[in-house]
């Protein structure tokens, strides 16, 4: 009875609470939704981070960690009957990983070669499906082929910038005064990024010249696919050796240095280049059904496999886990601030309740209601208005989130710029069972905190002066 | 032995600029199943009195018996649970809580002192009917008229089996003919049931029907009479 004499107390003045709850709806569906971006977001970083770079698991020998020493390999098939026989596998790859000078036609530059099996590659990573030109692999052809990153292809100058006709038309559509400028530009060539945006700079305002350059200069890229690369490293045994690749494809991640450091070629190929007894590799590369798991399995694989390393994500680059809980912290700050600022109407909407209803608390008190008794009731009408407001601004959120879980929310045309640095526009909205429960408890907290001013006011009540009629 | 032993009675009000003396050397004693009246001008001090027998206020000297127990003894949640459990309200006004039905604020008083719900309900229900009001139970107070609020009162003071009802001009508000029925529900409470009825008023009708009228000017017991 008492919880529906609040229930029913809170509905003495309908329009009053109605606004108070509405507005906890709406301030708890802004903070929680922003809560949800944020921890999408970091999500999204963290998986990109784990399907291109990381994977969950990375098995070495221990020694080639030290200075990845070309020699230190292992067997490949050992580790993956054991691999094999784990059910939260989802798939490995293994890797030959040596460090290399590149040198093009017109630059050189260092970088990893990475050799690969495509078919195990394309189980685990990323890189496959990040591909912009050309293909990852695929096919057969006598020079071997060679998979490079957008900044690694730029380092080596294989790429021509030219304003040719599509781009011009292409941005007239966003922004006609662009069209002169281009215009002027049309036929001509240039040999690297730089050259084009200096170009760009004297014919450009400023303004016009930071919000269109990434854009232009991407879309005057012509990469020169089948350009040949020569690798100069040393073999197992030694030696330094000597190989051509052509450029078969041009693959780009939201990582640059990533992209200007890691080239890929067929595992094949390139053991039988470097002189590498085939079946052997320097890294294998584990994904997990689920990404938390991951330390576990590695331990379990670790066991089997006493004569290598055996690292987890979380080992690897502990930094991931401070992301994740930057995010929760991040989420949570904004929902407090939001509750800190609603609490005002929270506790200005309680006292005038109170203050309405002084005669009748003065006679509770006298026939018997005692102050823990009084206090209580003005707490728990506190807490239910304010659980009922959160809970609606939860749902909100639930639906809204739920909505664009799957389809996410395109943020595109308020960020320009998002996509060229590689990073996806599409946010997908994320929240945890746990974070809800979280929520929960700070908004009843809010609620209690809420109601002690006018508990305290309450209180103070004389029921005989309360009572007593003028 | 008297349920009720006033001695020597003094109350002062001094906490506004003037000091005024509300009740002086005020002895009484009130036994069970008494139907007594405190009577006098507005001002004479009846609230005073009844608001210190009730255990609502503490007297500035004198002191108060109610059973064995002297009122100036308990403080706090003790002197609360004092009232809840042996002394009946029923004030002027805003007797009800107005978004409980009468019977739930019948209810309500059994709630605080832990009667179980079906016992509520049931006691509840045949004090509403006692009264009255049988038909009413499930009314809000805004439907009800004065004179059925004062009569739900009258039943939510009974509801907690207190030793004695006090009333604070309990007709002050009520036409002539609700006074009427207010009292006749008073009075047979008292006449079949012994529950003992000390009420302020100053409405000749309201005296004429009380068996003890104890009669307060300036403070003092001016008389003391019993019919
Ligand atoms: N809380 C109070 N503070 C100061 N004076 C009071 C207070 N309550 C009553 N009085 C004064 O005490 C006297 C008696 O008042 P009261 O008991 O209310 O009389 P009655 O109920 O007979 O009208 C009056 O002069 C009144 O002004
Ligand atoms: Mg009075």
């Amino acid at each position: 009875m008492i919880l529906s004499l609040s229930w029913r107390n809170i509905w003495r003045n309908k329009t009053r609470s109605l606004v108070v709850l509405s507005a906890i709806a709406l301030g708890l569906w802004g903070g929680v939704t922003s809560m949800a971006l944020i921890n999408g977001w970091i999500k999204q970083r963290t998986n990109d981070i784990f399907r291109n770079e990381l994977s969950h698991i990375q098995i070495h020998s221990p020694e080639f960690l030290l200075n990845e020493e070309v020699d230190k390999l292992f067997a490949f098939d050992s580790v993956q009957n054991v691999l094999k026989a784990i059910p939260d596998i989802v798939g490995y790859s293994g890797r030959l990983k040596l460090f290399a000078m590149a040198q093009s036609d017109r630059a050189n530059s260092g970088m990893y070669l990475l050799g690969v099996n495509p078919e195990d590659e394309k189980n685990i990573s990323g890189i496959p499906e990040s591909i912009m030109l050309g293909s990852f692999l695929e096919g057969s052809h006598r020079i071997p082929s060679l998979v490079l990153g957008k900044e690694a292809a730029e380092e080596l100058k294989l790429v021509n910038y030219e304003i040719t006709d599509k781009v011009i038309e292409c941005f007239a559509e966003r922004d006609t005064t662009l069209t002169k400028y281009l215009s002027s530009l049309s036929g001509k060539q240039f040999r690297s990024r730089s050259a084009l945006v200096n170009e760009l700079k004297h014919s450009l305002s400023n303004e016009k010249h930071n919000r269109w350059i990434d854009a232009i200069v991407d879309s005057s890229a012509r990469y020169r696919l089948n350009s040949a690369v020569f690798f100069t490293f040393q073999t197992p045994q030694g030696e330094m050796q000597n190989a051509m690749f052509r450029v078969r494809g041009v693959y780009r991640t939201s990582n640059s240095s990533f992209d200007s450091r890691m080239a890929f070629v067929n595992i094949n190929d390139l053991a039988s280049i470097a002189n590498i007894e085939s079946n052997h590799v320097h890294e294998v590369a584990v994904l997990c059904s689920n990404y938390e798991n991951a330390n576990q399995i590695a331990k379990s694989i670790a066991e089997k496999i006493g004569h290598l390393e055996v690292r987890s994500w979380g080992q690897i680059s502990p930094e991931i886990k401070f992301y994740t809980a930057f995010g929760d912290f991040m989420g949570l700050i904004y929902v407090m601030i939001i509750l800190f600022a609603l609490a005002f109407g929270i506790v200005n909407t309680t006292m005038m309740s109170v203050l309405e209803r002084y005669r009748e608390f003065g006679m509770l008190m006298a026939i018997g209601m005692n102050r823990f008794r009084v206090f209580s009731m003005i707490m728990l009408e506190s807490v239910l208005l304010t659980f009922t407001g959160g809970i609606l601004g939860l749902l909100f959120s639930a639906v809204f989130i739920k909505i664009f879980e799957i389809s996410g929310i395109d943020f595109s045309v308020w960020a320009e710029g998002f996509e060229a640095i590689g990073y996806s526009p599409v946010v997908y909205p994320h929240i945890t069972v746990s974070n809800y429960v979280v929520i929960v408890l700070l908004v009843i907290l809010t609620g209690i905190l809420a109601s002690l001013w006018p508990a305290r006011k309450a209180l103070r009540l004389n029921p005989m002066q309360a009572l007593r009629i003028e | 032995m008297a349920i009720i032993e006033v001695v020597s009675l003094d109350k002062i009000y001094n906490d506004s600029a003037v000091e005024v003396t509300a009740l002086k050397n005020i002895n009484l004693s009130i036994s069970s199943g008494e139907f007594t009246a405190i009577v006098g001008p507005s001002g004479s001090g009846k609230t005073t009195l009844l608001n210190l027998i009730g255990g609502l206020d503490y007297p500035t000297s004198g002191k108060i018996r109610v059973g064995d127990v002297w009122l100036n003894e308990l403080k706090g949640f003790r002197l609360i649970d004092f009232r809840l459990h042996n002394i009946g309200f029923v004030f002027q006004s805003y007797n009800l809580i107005p978004v409980l039905t009468a019977l739930e604020n019948v209810e309500l008083i059994m709630q605080l002192q832990g009667v179980s719900a079906k016992e509520r309900r049931k006691r509840a229900t045949e004090l509403l009917h006692r009264v009255g009001l049988g038909d009413r139970c499930d009314s809000r107070p805004s439907k009800l008229s004065g004179g059925q609020q004062q009569r739900v009162a009258v039943a939510r003071a009974l509801a907690s089996k207190p030793k004695y009802i006090l009333a604070d001009e309990p007709t002050a508000n009520l036409d002539g003919k609700s006074t009427e029925t207010l009292l006749n529900v008073m009075e047979e409470l008292n006449r079949d049931e012994g529950v003992t009825f000390i009420f302020s008023t100053h409405d000749q009708r309201v005296i004429n029907r009380a068996r003890r009228v104890v009669l307060l000017e300036d403070g003092y017991i001016n008389s003391d009479t019993f019919n």
